[in-house]
């Protein structure tokens, strides 16, 4: 089948289509209907891309599964996964099952939630899998849409406010990305992006409005670049939409937020601006790193004081994606590897993470650290999981969590010294609030009259968590599982990387 | 002259013949009182719009470089005119659909309505077709004419009478700028045809005082009838006060006739006095950009609301101009397409929730669509995201070309400054996508057929789909998201014709 | 050259002073009897009520006038158009017929639609 990642691609969208044509009515069961569409879908969809893992062969480090379409004039519809795109391909599969599943319980508008669902899966799988720049950019944008709708309609109180700071704050980044995929267009004359890694964009010298920016076009590109990813990932100081966002948002969209959403960002970085801008990388690369430090602190000390579960849960993605940030940022082996460790594992925990304050928040309609207490006596199921996954997120060896963190660390430790010391403090504070908060939860006695009849987890929320217990476990025992895929790509990725580098910056490179 | 010669003349300029033939029959129809007069008069005009667009694209050049020139150098047939043309069968003919029920609702059925539109028809079909300056100033007139009468067509309604004389004013004031700049040019220039124009034009001074004047008159004239800053102050009022229908209109097809002329003299005749107006033309761009996209944040009322975004929106057509290139013209061209799609959809859309003029078109018309009419609400969301250029809609090809052609022709800063305002102006088109599908809906009095509560009343009655309504619908909506999924059908149409229109 | 111009500016003062000439003329050799009716403005012999800047128009009057510019200038046409019609042919011919149709269309619009109605 060499259409099979178009075919991935478009099924949620045709089951879509199916809801929205053939779907009448209101009632309970129309509700139930979408429910199973939508996970049949979603499920067919995940059966489908084991295939490409199966068949997706690691030593190769081009571009495989390739689909090249002539679109619009110029422009052509690609599509292909590497070693770097396709785990971020299988994990956007995986989770959106159990996604769909964690939202059985919706009652408002099911049939609208299922397809602005089935639609985001459609566009994240095509972001990590487009080989076209307008393509990419296309899906990258697109959904901003369901997202959108899914924090404005299903959210919260605050819906409003957060569903547009999240959607200004990433259309203000991407637009700059758009002016500078249209530059890289006219530049090498195609937007290829295989063709374009090869494409050696200037770096000479150049003044913008009498900056004088280093790395030239490179640098600018870079930059612009670096606007839609660092907002879409997000690192401080533009990471301000991610708690409201992930605060108001419903627990599937919250889940689909931090698992898969974030991570385009960090997929972002590594398909583009260190393949196509390694002279601007090289030049911004500090800044980043150190961007990244501040992040893994501040955002630590932040997520300490929160009084709301997700926005202390939020606070921690930025930290852990500050790991990432940096890890991509070092550019060597064990960073890069790390950081897309930590990608993929970081989807597991978070997603798993807002799933248990998901399982809470449906008993108790709050999210208030100070309505709960005492967790245990009551929910002993629920207190293991929640527990996994916390000591998940602090970054406990045997589970997936160390791994990342581990990689970033000693990628990081062999670039800049000093940023390394800043972050690897950031992870004694992540311990801090990961077991501060779960104390808080789950410990103590069970003194609060509400919670006094509160239940266990369910059936399906069991089955919902096995899976991510297992993955993370797994990964976390096993992380070659993961690494074997993505390393010859990486490898690719990092030599290329330094031999793009013109000498002297080589050379200030390696006297520190 | 050559008899010949004349027929010619006449086989080239048939289409605004039988567009003038069916303004005078539709004029005749009128005066015979009928139940279904409106029906008849729908009907006629239709049809008349429809031989008109047959006999255009049977007219259209092949190959498409061929341009006829007739009346003795007055008027062409070229691609450009051609796919102007097709642009303005299309906007009228939506026009003309979607007015039926508005002037029920309005109780303004009336004949010369019909009549009116043909003739602005006729006036712009008469702007993208002149060659000569003259021509195309009589074409704006007829246009403009028409249109100020159906501005105040609502007679009784005070808001309607104040944007008509509103707009007769200052309408008035900006072609006599115009004639005014033309008149220099004549006496520049000793012409007044476009193609005569260009080679006086090539190798005049560019220092000299009466030429800068001249092209200023030119360029603020046109600028005024598209509605640029800081000649825009007219827009939000007339769009507010006129018909609906005649508001969709303005900002489709008049709009569409005045950048065809602004491309035909600009980028055709005066490209050589390019120096004098292209640093101008840009400030001027950026600050309608701004202005159109910062104003209407504050707006609360859904026709100034578009009215500042169809400010917005000319803003970042005129960058297509400052390009300068055929890639620029294209782009342009396929942003009026698509634009032409998306406004007349969302304008459609709001016919439809219309209750009454004194009710006016309060933000708020919008709320809780979704959960009453959650097809509609669905199109009014793809209509506004199109419009705030976001993908996979047509709106946002409409830009993406519109910033290759300036990128390519090497004005990066303003690429910047136009998409960080483009995000701006996505603020408003979203803050309607909120109130569609996230504010709960004004109290109805339920899904039964009950009757509205009282003048005050906030029931929204279920909104009756006409047949034409449908069919505006369907057109726009098709429009739109086709051309967001295959541009390139769009693009190599607008691309054709932008090759013959700097030929000249 | 202003010299070009010399039988414009001859006919300019011709004009001006023939006109000059009659009005002396008239008013040294004219009985002078004033009355009331015969100071007031002419108004196509109907009533003048007020002042004319504060009073309503019969919009008649406005009507009538745009019909009779508009014939007028057809009028206008026909008179070159007669001179040249041999020269023209047929196709001359037809082509004013056009014209005239076009205005006979929007004349009978008016008529049909009362502008020719005096109402008092």
């Amino acid at each position: 089948m060499d259409n099979l990642l178009s075919i991935i691609t478009f099924l949620p969208t045709v089951a879509a289509l199916v809801m929205a044509v053939f779907l009448r009515g209101n009632d309970e069961a129309a509700k139930k209907n979408a429910k199973y569409v939508a996970l049949f879908a979603t499920s067919v969809t995940f059966l489908l891309s084991l295939f490409v893992i199966a068949q997706f062969d690691p030593q190769d480090t081009g571009f495989q599964f390739v689909e090249n379409r002539s679109w619009i004039m110029g422009l052509n519809y690609r599509m292909g996964v590497d070693g770097i795109s396709v785990l971020f391909v299988m994990l956007t599969t995986f989770l959106m099952p159990l996604v769909i599943l964690a939202s059985w319980n919706v009652d408002k508008r099911v049939k609208d939630y299922m397809i602005a669902f089935l639609l985001l899966e459609t566009l994240m799988i095509g972001v990590f899998s487009a080989l076209d720049l307008i393509l990419f950019y296309l899906f990258f944008e697109a959904g901003l849409i369901p997202m959108f709708l899914i924090i404005g309609i299903w959210g919260g109180a605050n819906r409003v406010y957060a569903s547009f700071k999240f959607f200004l704050y990433t259309f203000l980044g991407s637009v700059l990305m758009l002016v500078a995929i249209i530059a890289m267009y006219i530049d090498a004359g195609t937007t290829d992006i295989a063709a374009l890694m090869n494409h050696e964009f200037a770096s000479g010298p150049l003044e913008v409005l009498g900056i004088s920016i280093g790395g030239g076009l490179q640098g600018l590109l870079f930059l612009a670049f670096f606007a839609s990813f660092a907002v879409k990932i997000p690192m401080w100081p533009v990471h301000t939409w991610l708690p409201d966002a992930h605060v108001q948002a419903p627990t599937g969209g919250s889940v689909v937020l931090a698992a898969i959403l974030l991570k385009m960002g960090g997929y972002g970085f590594l398909r583009f601006s260190l393949p196509m801008f390694p002279v601007g990388s090289e030049v911004f690369g500090p800044m980043v790193l150190w961007l990244s430090a501040i992040a893994i602190v501040y955002t630590s000390l932040v997520a300490l004081v929160q009084q709301d579960m997700k926005k202390l849960i939020a606070y921690s993605s930025v930290a852990h994606m500050g790991f990432v940030t940096m890890g991509i940022f070092s550019a060597n082996q064990q960073g890069v590897d790390g950081a897309i460790f930590q990608m993929i594992s970081h989807g597991f925990i978070s997603g798993a993470l807002f799933l248990a304050v998901g399982v809470i928040y449906e008993r108790m309609h709050t999210r208030e650290i100070e309505a709960y207490g005492g967790l245990v006596n009551r929910m002993p199921a629920y207190a293991l999981v929640f527990m996994f996954f916390t000591m998940a997120n602090v970054g406990l060896p045997g589970t997936s969590g160390f791994v990342g963190e581990f990689l970033t660390l000693v990628g990081i430790f062999q670039v800049n010294t000093w940023v390394a010391m800043i972050a690897t403090s950031g992870v004694i504070f992540s311990a801090a609030y990961a077991l501060y908060l779960y104390r808080r939860v789950v410990f103590g006695d069970l003194i609060k009259e509400s919670l006094k009849t509160i239940s266990d987890m369910t059936m399906r929320e069991r089955w919902i968590m096995a899976p991510l217990v297992a993955a993370t476990l797994i990964l976390g025992i096993y992380p070659s599982l993961v690494l074997d895929i993505i390393s010859p790509s990486v490898e690719a990725l990092v030599s290329n990387y330094a031999a793009a580098q013109p000498l002297d910056v080589v050379a200030q490179a390696s006297s520190h | 002259m050559d008899t010949d010669l004349i027929a010619a003349s006449v086989r080239a300029s048939s289409p605004e013949i039988i567009v003038i033939i069916g303004a005078c029959a539709a004029l005749m129809l009128s005066l015979w009182p009928h139940q279904d007069q409106q029906k008849y008069l729908t009907w006629l005009s239709l049809i008349t719009i429809l031989l008109a667009s047959a006999q255009t694209l049977q007219l259209s050049p092949r190959p498409v470089n061929i341009v006829e020139t007739t009346y003795s150098g007055m008027f062409v047939v070229d691609a450009f005119a051609t796919y102007f043309k097709m642009l303005l069968y299309l906007g009228t003919a939506l026009t003309i659909l979607m007015s039926g029920k508005f002037l029920q609702t309005e109780e303004a059925v009336k004949g010369e309505y019909y009549v009116l539109l043909l003739f602005a028809l006729a006036g712009t079909m008469i702007m993208v077709s002149g060659a000569d300056l003259l021509i195309i100033y009589i074409g704006l007139e007829l246009q403009a004419l028409s249109i100020y009468v159906l501005t105040g067509f609502l007679k009784t309604r005070g808001r309607s009478v104040e944007a008509a004389l509103k707009y007769v004013i200052l309408g008035a004031f900006s072609s006599g700028i115009l004639l005014y700049g033309l008149s220099l040019i004549y006496g520049l220039t000793g012409s007044t045809q476009l193609g005569v124009l260009n080679s006086a034009l090539a190798t005049a001074d560019l220092s000299e005082p009466m030429l800068i004047l001249a092209t200023v008159f030119l360029l603020v004239g046109l600028l005024f009838k598209i509605g640029a800053v800081p000649f825009h102050m007219w827009v939000p009022d007339i769009y507010e006060g006129a018909p609906t229908p005649i508001t969709a209109y303005l900002s489709v097809a008049s709009k569409t006739a005045a950048f065809a002329v602004l491309l035909r003299v600009f980028m055709g005749s005066l490209i050589g006095l390019e120096p004098l107006w292209s640093s101008g033309l840009a400030a001027i761009a950026v600050a309608t950009m701004a202005l159109g996209s910062l104003v209407a944040l504050v707006q609360d009322n859904i026709k100034r609301l578009l009215a500042y975004s169809s400010i917005s929106h000319v803003g970042f057509l005129l960058l297509g101009i400052i390009a300068g290139t055929t890639s620029g013209m294209s782009a342009i061209l396929l942003y009026l397409l698509i634009y032409t799609f998306m406004t007349l959809g969302l304008f459609a859309i709001v016919i439809l929730l219309h209750r009454d003029v004194r009710a006016g078109e309060p933000l708020t018309l919008f709320s809780g669509l979704a959960q009453s009419h959650a097809g509609l609400a669905f199109m009014a969301m793809i209509f506004l995201f199109s419009l705030a250029g976001i993908p996979p809609t047509g709106g946002f090809f409409a830009k993406f070309y519109v910033l290759v052609a300036l990128i390519d022709a090497g004005h990066v800063t303003l690429a910047v400054i136009a998409v960080l305002l483009s995000a701006v102006a996505a603020w408003f088109y979203l803050r309607l996508i909120m109130l569609i599908y996230i504010q709960p809906a004004e109290p109805t009095t339920g899904s039964t057929a009950a009757p509205a509560t009282g003048p005050t009343g906030h029931a929204r009655a279920a909104i009756l789909l006409s047949a034409p309504m449908r069919l505006v619908l369907l057109f726009s909506f098709s429009g739109t998201v086709l051309s967001g999924i295959f541009p390139a059908w769009f693009l190599a149409m607008a691309r054709q014709a932008s090759l013959s229109g700097l030929g000249n | 050259m202003p010299v070009d111009f010399l039988p414009v500016f001859l006919m300019v003062a011709v004009v001006s002073g023939l006109a000059l000439f009659i009005f002396t003329l008239s008013a040294l050799i004219r009985t002078d009897n004033p009355y009331p009716e015969k100071n007031r403005p002419y108004e196509c012999g109907v009533d003048h009520v007020g002042e004319a800047s504060a009073g309503l128009f019969k919009v008649q009057y406005f009507v009538i006038a745009i019909l009779f510019v508009v014939f007028d200038v057809e009028t206008m046409f026909l008179f070159p158009w007669a001179v040249v019609l041999k020269d023209m042919g047929l196709f001359g011919y037809i082509e004013m017929f056009v014209f005239i149709v076009l205005l006979l269309v929007g004349f009978i619009y008016a008529w049909v639609k009362g502008a020719l109605e005096w109402e008092f």
